[in-house]
């Protein structure tokens, strides 16, 4: 450890106490960003201590990374440095909760999963369903902008969060929002902050609004010998009056990952998910328009409804994380306009065909969202591996980049984020973007190079 | 003379008749729908990205502020030229460029008002949610700068809700695309955090916004009270009792009176406060939550709820609603709009406050508002021409929104900051916050030429450090 470290660690342990502060990689290596080890963990226990933390990071021109529940932080680019790493798990209180205003007000380390099922008690939900939400925590999910399949009808963290405070690169706290549902009182600043990726400060605490809870729930499942039945099919649904909470399309590898959940398997098929949320009437209406949809265009249906669809459901947003662990397995987050969504995740099968890599793709198919995972062939040699992913990759990305589309790498080896921008190229915004960093991370200390661009 | 070499220049751009630069002319836009005046040193129309670009480099060689304007319908000032400058008029851009329903996206120009919007989008079986009171004479470009709410935006979200993307000529006369027809694009989010900017971050010249299919069916009801208490308690319990109407709105006495007059919508001339409630989506659980909302109502204290039976019914209605505003001007010289935001289950404290204050400046104070937000609108009438009544006003006015802020809430739910609330900011961001938005400022716009003059209090006296 240099000189500098070795007295900000006797700083921070000042600041936060002695046994909230870890040193050494046998203690820091659970904390590497990209196989990046940081010099210190601190964990500071409340929103203050997350700014004098910082204020002594920037002091000493210490970089930093903040960490919520850790799940996201296979995204973005390497890191230029990471010297700290602020772990919020600590900050993990409610501040406020209004059932009967519909919001609620936490610390960012407070895991998702507590919180929902805090606010189910007052029969209150959040939702967003980001995967792993066991873990996630509403810090990080604000930050990241994670989303799942729900995001059809209830949108993103951007369409939930009232309110967030925040610790600048400097120091400084500030609030941005607050806890009403209309707020214009100056810049709507809490755009800023969620999926900004820790690179323009700290969120330290969250206020959320909240739904209440639907009366009943179903889910409908439909088989298809093929993926132009399912697309179809959800094309139909789109264009209807139904209101699905989630409309996912699952190829034949997602399909199997769920087989456990779904009770049986359903080899080489491909699926179309359907959630309905609200009233007893309006949910039976929906499970049978949809079955009728389904049955019209081939497919076979399969209805789950409360406690199953429930399971389901938890099944479908968690599904990638009961993917085979392989180090050299890439998972991205390929995004589009809606109705291009079947059509990239043909081209995502087709690509990791083409070059002999296994692919698992599951698609929000009225969200314009597709997720793929990429395997190299058992045996691949991992330069070779490596290789095709490249390929597969930048192949997708093109395509996606004409429509107006993105790719984001979600996970992936350093190895391969040597080669492959996890983002892609900036557009004609990135000028901007730039100047607003500097702005307000001038030394560059709030995880450097993570973010587009070099940022 | 500098002024001649700008004027010269703006016409360049746009050619001669593109460019209003006679006292005449110049006067009609030194105002808006709030209460200051500011003259311009000219006027431009504009027609395409391209020819803003080139006004705003024209500005920034002469060093001129600029001001975008919509339909000058906002209340807080943001289209006065404060500083002088260009107005830069944007109504002639009001094309729809595209409707994209298999993309549930349409791509707009910011000079479209909304209601055009959802008129041209009504046929095809889609609408753009946000519905701004003022939808007839406000723009898509005035929407996005304010993040304007409305009617439906209780269940629905405002403005920033429903924009996915934009193109947008910056202050110094670059032109950038911010998000687009794909969801989640890469960086920051700088479509969340241009919408609410009030023309402060640059033109807006192009608008993509979200569509969705028109509702299978709605209920419309009125619900009528001779307590203004207990009709704001309804508002809590219809949401407690786990529903989310479309809307929740709320006129009281002398408001009513005043539509009535206006409008003739068949409203009570004796009772204290009507909602308005309306609920719509699937139509099969339509009728059973119509009957919980009305029994909800008759629960707490309404003496007569009734359901729309028709469109005609329902459209009747919300000509009442909509006419709101203008209708009140019907009573009175002038008027200053609060939009002060509570959380909801501080209506009825904050409603009865209000009326204190209006006993204690003796001003009249009628309400129309956003119930199910908790964005008040109490409309603090008065006649211009009296100087010591509008301080009055200004202080009354002042005291609602503390209250606000008080309650838990915030100085504008909908309305902007503008020139108009500048000095309240400080009620609910410290200096730091203060801060930290003029730092977004300085990125977009380092020359401060956007719209200058807004938003933000002057710094607070510092006392020298010796
Ligand atoms: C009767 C009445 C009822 C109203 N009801 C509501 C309501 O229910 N909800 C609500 O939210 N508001 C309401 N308002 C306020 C007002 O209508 C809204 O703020 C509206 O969005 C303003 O649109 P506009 O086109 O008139 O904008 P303008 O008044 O012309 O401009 C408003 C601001 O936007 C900026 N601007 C305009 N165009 C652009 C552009 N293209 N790019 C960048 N900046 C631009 C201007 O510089 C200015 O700062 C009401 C107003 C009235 C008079």
């Amino acid at each position: 450890m240099s000189h500098d470290l070795a007295s900000l660690r006797r700083q921070l342990e000042d600041l936060v106490g002695n046994s909230h502060v870890d040193a050494g990689p046998e203690t820091t290596a659970a904390f590497a960003v990209d196989g990046m080890i940081p010099a210190l963990t601190v964990r500071p226990g409340t929103q203050d201590e997350v700014a004098a933390v910082v204020a002594a990071c920037a002091a000493s021109g210490a970089a930093l990374v903040p960490w919520g529940g850790g799940t996201a932080m296979g995204m973005g680019n390497c890191p230029v440095r990471v010297d700290v790493v602020v772990h919020l798990d600590r900050l993990n209180r409610v501040v406020e909760f209004d059932p009967d205003n519909l919001c609620v007000t936490v610390e960012a380390g407070m895991p998702l999963a507590r919180l929902q099922e805090m606010i189910a008690e007052k029969k209150l939900l959040l939702p967003l369903d980001p995967p792993d939400g066991a873990r996630v925590t509403v810090g990080g999910l604000v930050a990241a902008n994670l989303s799942g399949p729900r995001r059809l009808l209830h949108g993103t963290a951007r369409d939930w969060v009232l309110g967030i405070r925040v610790v600048l690169p400097d120091g400084e706290r500030i609030r941005c929002g607050g806890r009403v549902i209309k707020n214009v009182s100056g810049y709507d600043m809490n755009k800023l902050f969620i999926r900004s990726f820790g690179t323009l400060g700290i969120i330290t605490e969250v206020t959320v609004k909240l739904l209440p809870m639907p009366a009943a729930q179903a889910s409908v499942l439909g088989l298809f010998p093929d993926l132009s039945g399912a697309a179809a099919t959800a094309e139909k649904v789109l264009a209807s009056f139904l209101l699905p909470e989630a409309l996912e399309l699952l190829d034949p590898c997602a399909l199997d990952i769920l087989a456990p959940a779904l009770g049986r398997s359903a080899p080489g098929n491909f699926a179309l998910a359907a959630g309905f949320t609200g009233s007893r009437e309006t949910v039976e209406r929906q499970v049978r328009d949809l079955e009728t949809l389904i049955s019209e265009r081939g497919g076979t249906v399969r209805l789950f409804r409360e406690v199953d669809s429930v399971r389901i459901w938890d099944a479908v947003t968690n599904a990638f994380g009961a993917l085979p662990q392989d180090p050299l397995r890439v998972l991205c987050m390929v995004a589009v306009p809606i109705a291009r969504t079947a059509g990239m995740m043909a081209s995502a099968r087709a690509g990791a065909t083409g070059s002999g890599l296994t692919a698992a793709t599951l698609a929000h198919a009225g969200s314009g969202i597709l997720w793929a995972a990429f395997f190299p062939a058992a045996g691949l040699p991992e330069d070779e591996a490596v290789s095709r992913m490249v390929t597969t990759l930048l192949a997708l990305r093109e395509e996606a980049a004409t429509v107006g589309g993105s790719l984001v790498i979600q996970e992936a080896s350093p190895r391969l984020k040597e080669r492959v921008d996890a983002w892609g190229k900036p557009g004609s915004s990135f000028a901007i973007m730039r100047r607003i960093k500097t702005e307000f991370d001038p030394q560059g200390l709030c995880s450097p190079g993570r973010f587009l661009g070099g940022i | 003379m500098a002024q001649n070499l700008l004027i010269e220049g703006l016409r360049q751009v746009v050619g001669e008749a593109n460019v209003l630069d006679s006292p005449v002319h110049l006067q009609l836009y030194q105002y808006d729908a709030y209460l200051e005046e500011r003259r311009p040193d000219a006027v431009v129309f504009v027609h395409s990205t391209e020819e803003v670009a080139g006004i705003v480099r024209v500005c920034n060689q002469h060093g001129a502020p600029f001001v975008p304007r919509g339909g000058g319908t906002n209340l807080s000032g943001g289209t006065i030229p404060f500083r002088g400058g260009v107005v830069i008029e944007m109504i002639r851009m009001n094309r729809l460029l595209e409707v994209d329903t298999a993309n549930l996206r349409a791509r707009v120009q910011p000079g479209m008002f909304n209601l055009e919007l959802g008129n041209a989008l009504a046929p095809l079986g889609f609408q753009y949610l946000p519905d701004p009171a003022s939808q007839k004479a406000a723009t898509l470009g005035g929407n996005v700068a304010e993040n304007s709410g409305g009617p439906h935006c209780f269940k629905y979200g405002v403005t920033t809700n429903h924009v996915v993307g934009m193109t947008v000529v910056m202050p110094d006369g670059e032109i950038a695309e911010f998000g687009g027809l794909a969801p989640d694009t890469t960086g920051y989010d700088l479509t969340g955090v241009f919408v609410g900017s009030e023309g402060t971050f640059g033109v807006c010249t192009e608008v993509v916004v979200r569509i969705v299919r028109l509702a299978e069916g709605v209920k419309t009801m009125l619900a009528i009270y001779d307590s203004i208490e207990r009709g704001s308690e309804t508002v809590s319990a219809i949401v407690a009792a786990g529903m989310i109407p479309a809307t929740l709105e709320m006129m009281d006495q002398l408001v009513i009176q005043a539509v009535e007059q206006s409008i003739h919508c068949g409203l009570p001339l004796d009772c204290a406060t009507v909602l308005i409630i309306e609920v719509d989506g699937l139509k099969d659980d339509l009728e059973a939550q119509t009957e919980a909302i009305v029994r909800l109502c008759k629960e707490h204290g309404a003496r007569e709820v009734r359901v729309a039976k028709d469109d005609a019914e329902r459209a009747l209605l919300w000509a009442g609603r909509r006419g709101a505003f203008g209708a009140v001007a019907r009573l009175t010289p002038s008027y200053l709009v609060c939009d002060g935001t509570v959380p909801r289950t501080a209506l009825p404290a904050v409603l009865k406050k209000v009326a204190e204050v209006g006993e204690k400046y003796d001003l009249k104070i009628p309400n129309v508002f956003h119930a199910g937000d908790g964005n008040l609108h109490p409309l603090i009438l008065f006649d211009w021409r009296n100087a010591e009544q509008k301080a009055r006003v200004m202080k009354a006015g002042m005291e609602i929104l503390a209250l606000c802020v008080e309650l838990g809430g915030t100085i504008s739910g909908e309305h902007g900051v503008g020139l108009e609330k500048m000095d309240s900011m400080r009620l609910v961001l410290s200096e730091a916050d203060i801060r930290s938005q003029l730092r977004v400022k300085r990125a977009f716009d380092p020359k401060d030429l956007a719209n200058p003059g807004k938003i933000f209090p002057a710094p607070q006296e510092v006392a020298c450090v010796p």
